[in-house]
């Protein structure tokens, strides 16, 4: 039992670290957030540059071919800003979904560019985001000698505007296919949400969209089972990020504790204002030690499905909460756009949905572990 | 990261043998008992003699404190050892620290760390291997979490101290050889600099106790009445008792870790595959499966920071809030998993199950709930020394003490 970072991985944690305090520090991250931009260019670039897209894509195609543990190191920092950007939904989610379910041409033709940084994968799976499951998928592909024609729209994609390719889920014959999306084609136009949907969010319009068969992922039809294999992979990645945000609420918080003064004391004196920090770093501990427990799973090759579901629905939830723990801290001030803990809040709610929310995945863990004889 | 509890170089695979046949030897007589738990008046004298010899017997090994060295009794071992020696008796539905009822743990590491070399000769062999049954004495019935608090005297005369008062919410119902006991040794002195530890033969003329009959068993309160402790028996100095109490309270406090499973989740498992309702098993029905979820993971997350809170200790990490989080979440769990059970099994949660061990029955959980919110500090203490581990509104956080003998690697 050894339950520290390796050495490498902390030196790579404080890479991490300095490249957030240096490129997107809180003030950077409110502004973004306030001018609804969900991705900033220059900074995907660098971090394509320095390796952190393609952690686990097999050297073969590019990436760095390195277990999830080290992925899991910089994805943790990252969800410190929240860093917003198709760092995970492409680096991590793209890339897993093309190395699992592409062919040997296809994962060259992407793999490589998506390492670099120069394509963008984001995925659209259910059409209108009330579940998730095989049964979300409402597309219907129409079936052409030449390929597929697409219609219809796709709600709550994440990083549906910085994406050049969208790997839409579509119901294609008896099963589910995974189409390969040029998101500068004709038909395609995509629409950022307002509210509290965290900018990167945008909706995904097909209009008689041409796919040719060439760009089907993989076997057509069998497009689930890829997809299912690369989230166990990519999962508790985004646990990590979750994991990060929140422990970056935490130190925030309890910074405010020693500094904010009331009635002549700072508020950390009071056992009600403790109450709520306790809350937090419960929540915290919950999602970084079930997230760790996983990533260390998978790595080993230990048995980690029920592992990873039941992460994100903890992961998930954990953020959820600690933000509201937060708010409780912070009271007005916290409620500004200007402050570090609504862009947390703001990403908290939307990662909380992201591929399957805590019910969803609490569900799955259960079937996976007890499978029902009677499936109603 | 390495989460595997179970160390797998070839002396360790060659050590687990060497203790998986030796409790199998040894719990060959006990294999019929449903083991009752801490405090509890289920335990019958046949239960009690099976488990005091056992702990005899392990101690003999040196395994009660495996980590400990052997010229105090301990086992001079590994922390890999330590690892798989827990995991093999925890197959039994025991503990190393709890063979039998005894608070050894706690006082074992208090003494270690802060008795003189003369205390530690004198006292440490017969507790670590088994000899002697200790328990702690900390509460009083007007101080409760205001352990600082402490008004049982201890007053020196001569080369003995004079122990007048009262203790309560301690022991079992088998009485100890030894009393662990925070003291008052001036009265006039400065809160936090007039407490010491004492640690008190328990045949000394001048004590008694009566019973207490609790949710959870039979605790006592403890009356000293001029009992006259020679001077040898006070460890870690006069009037230096807050500080002695550090070591004590972080082991207390949940600090020291562990690596059990939830005998319980598993046997409720179990229960609902087995148990039909509607004409189906209750493990089918939706609602049942999405209670046991919440169960099923506040258990794995307690478990976790057990694990975490032990690797802490045992590798000799920074520690700081982990040991009160514990405690805390998992006290707060039971009362959840509670109403959990009742939401789940109805009126059966409310009827003892004497055929299996009483950790895992169902009625116990539905006491533990409400009757062990408290022990060693109330949930608001918990509270506390968590805002404090984290220097919340205090310019740095508080570090937890070292307790226990260990290395680097575990």
């Amino acid at each position: 039992m050894d339950l520290a970072l390796t050495e490498d991985q902390a030196m790579l944690k404080r890479t991490v670290a300095d490249f957030m305090k240096r490129e997107a520090p809180p003030t950077n991250i409110t502004g973004w957030l306030q001018g609804g931009v969900g991705y900033v260019p220059e900074l995907f670039q660098t971090a394509a540059d320095l390796g952190w897209l393609g952690m686990l894509v097999p050297e073969a195609y590019g990436g760095a071919g390195l277990g999830l543990s080290d992925c899991a190191v910089i994805f943790e920092e990252l969800g410190r800003g929240p860093l917003p950007g198709p760092y995970f939904s492409s680096g991590v989610l793209g890339a897993a979904v093309i190395a699992e379910g592409g062919s040997d041409e296809q994962k060259q033709r992407w793999l490589p560019a998506i390492c670099q940084g120069e394509e963008i994968a984001t995925l659209a799976i259910n059409d209108r985001g009330y579940s998730w499951g095989p049964g979300s998928v409402e597309m219907t592909a129409t079936d052409r000698p030449e390929g597929l024609t697409l219609n219809g729209t796709k709600m709550f994609v994440h990083d549906a505007a910085a994406a050049t390719v969208l790997i839409c889920a579509v119901r294609h014959g008896d099963g589910i296919s995974l189409a390969l999306v040029d998101m500068n084609q004709p038909g395609v136009s995509v629409t950022p949400y307002k509210g509290l949907a965290s900018p990167s969010l945008g909706e995904v319009r097909l209009d008689e969209v041409h796919v040719p068969r060439s760009a089907i992922l993989g076997e057509p039809g069998q497009g689930w089972a890829a997809l299912e294999r690369a989230l166990i992979q990519a999962i508790p990645i985004l646990c990590a990020y979750q994991v990060g945000g929140c422990q970056e609420v935490l130190d925030f918080t309890v910074e405010y504790t020693r500094s904010r003064v009331v009635f002549g004391q700072p508020i950390g004196r009071f056992q009600r204002v403790q109450d709520h920090v306790v809350d937090l770093v419960n929540h915290l501990d919950s999602a970084r030690w079930i997230t760790n427990e996983t990533i260390w799973k998978l790595d080993t090759g230990n048995e980690a499905i029920s592992s990873v579901h039941e992460a994100k629905a903890v992961a998930s939830d954990g953020y959820y909460h600690a933000c509201n723990y937060a708010h409780m801290v912070f009271a007005g001030p916290g409620t500004d756009y200007s402050h570090p803990l609504v862009a947390h809040m703001i990403q908290s709610r939307s990662l909380y949905q992201y591929l399957g929310n805590p019910l969803y995945h609490k569900r799955m863990m259960m079937d996976y572990l007890f499978p029902r004889a009677l499936r109603s | 990261m390495d989460f595997a509890m179970q160390p797998d170089s070839e002396e360790m695979q060659v050590f687990r043998r060497e203790a998986q046949e030796w409790f199998a030897e040894a719990m060959k007589d006990g294999a019929h008992l449903k083991f009752s738990a801490n405090w509890s008046t289920r335990e019958n004298e046949e239960e009690y003699e099976f488990r005091r010899n056992l702990a005899r017997k392990v101690g003999a090994k040196g395994w009660m404190f495996p980590v400990y060295p052997r010229e105090y009794g301990g086992g001079g071992l590994t922390v890999e050892h330590q690892m798989v020696l827990e995991n093999e008796i925890g197959k039994y539905g025991l503990t190393l620290e709890h063979i039998f009822y005894t608070l050894a743990r706690l006082a074992v590491p208090c003494i270690f760390t802060w008795g003189t070399e003369e205390q530690k000769q004198a006292f440490l062999p017969p507790l670590m291997t088994g000899e002697v049954g200790c328990w702690q004495l900390l509460t009083e019935p007007q101080g409760g979490s205001d352990v600082a608090n402490a008004q049982t005297t201890a007053i020196k005369d001569g080369d003995v101290y004079v122990v007048n008062g009262q203790k309560t919410m301690v022991g079992s119902i088998h009485y100890p050889d030894f009393f662990w006991t925070l003291v008052n040794t001036n009265p006039q002195g400065a809160r936090h600099e007039n407490l010491s530890w004492i640690y008190i033969p328990g045949d000394l003329p001048g004590i008694s106790r009566s019973p207490l009959n609790l949710l959870m068993g039979r605790k006592n309160t403890v009356f000293f009445d001029n009992v006259r402790v020679p001077e040898f028996y006070l460890v870690g100095g006069e009037n230096n008792g807050w500080k002695v109490g550090n070591t004590h309270l972080e082991l207390e406090h949940s600090g020291g870790g562990s690596l059990g499973e939830d005998g319980l989740v598993k046997h409720l498992i179990q229960y609902c595959e087995e148990t039909e309702s509607n004409g189906a098993p209750l493990l089918e029905d939706p609602d049942v499966r999405d209670l046991l979820a919440d169960v099923l993971i506040g258990s794995h997350i307690s478990a976790l920071w057990g694990r975490r809170n032990w690797w802490h200790r045992y590798a000799h990490r920074p520690h700081g809030y982990g040991g009160t989080q514990a405690r805390y979440y998992s006290r707060m769990r039971r009362l959840v998993v509670a109403e959990r059970l009742q939401q789940i099994l109805g009126y059966h949660t409310l009827i003892p199950n004497f055929d299996v061990p009483e950790a895992i029955d169902f009625e116990h959980a539905a006491r533990q709930g409400p009757g062990t919110l408290h022990g060693g500090g109330t949930l608001d203490t918990d509270r506390l020394i968590m805002g404090r581990r984290m220097g919340l509104g205090r310019p740095t956080a508080e570090q937890a003490p070292i307790t226990t003998p260990g290395s680097s690697e575990a």
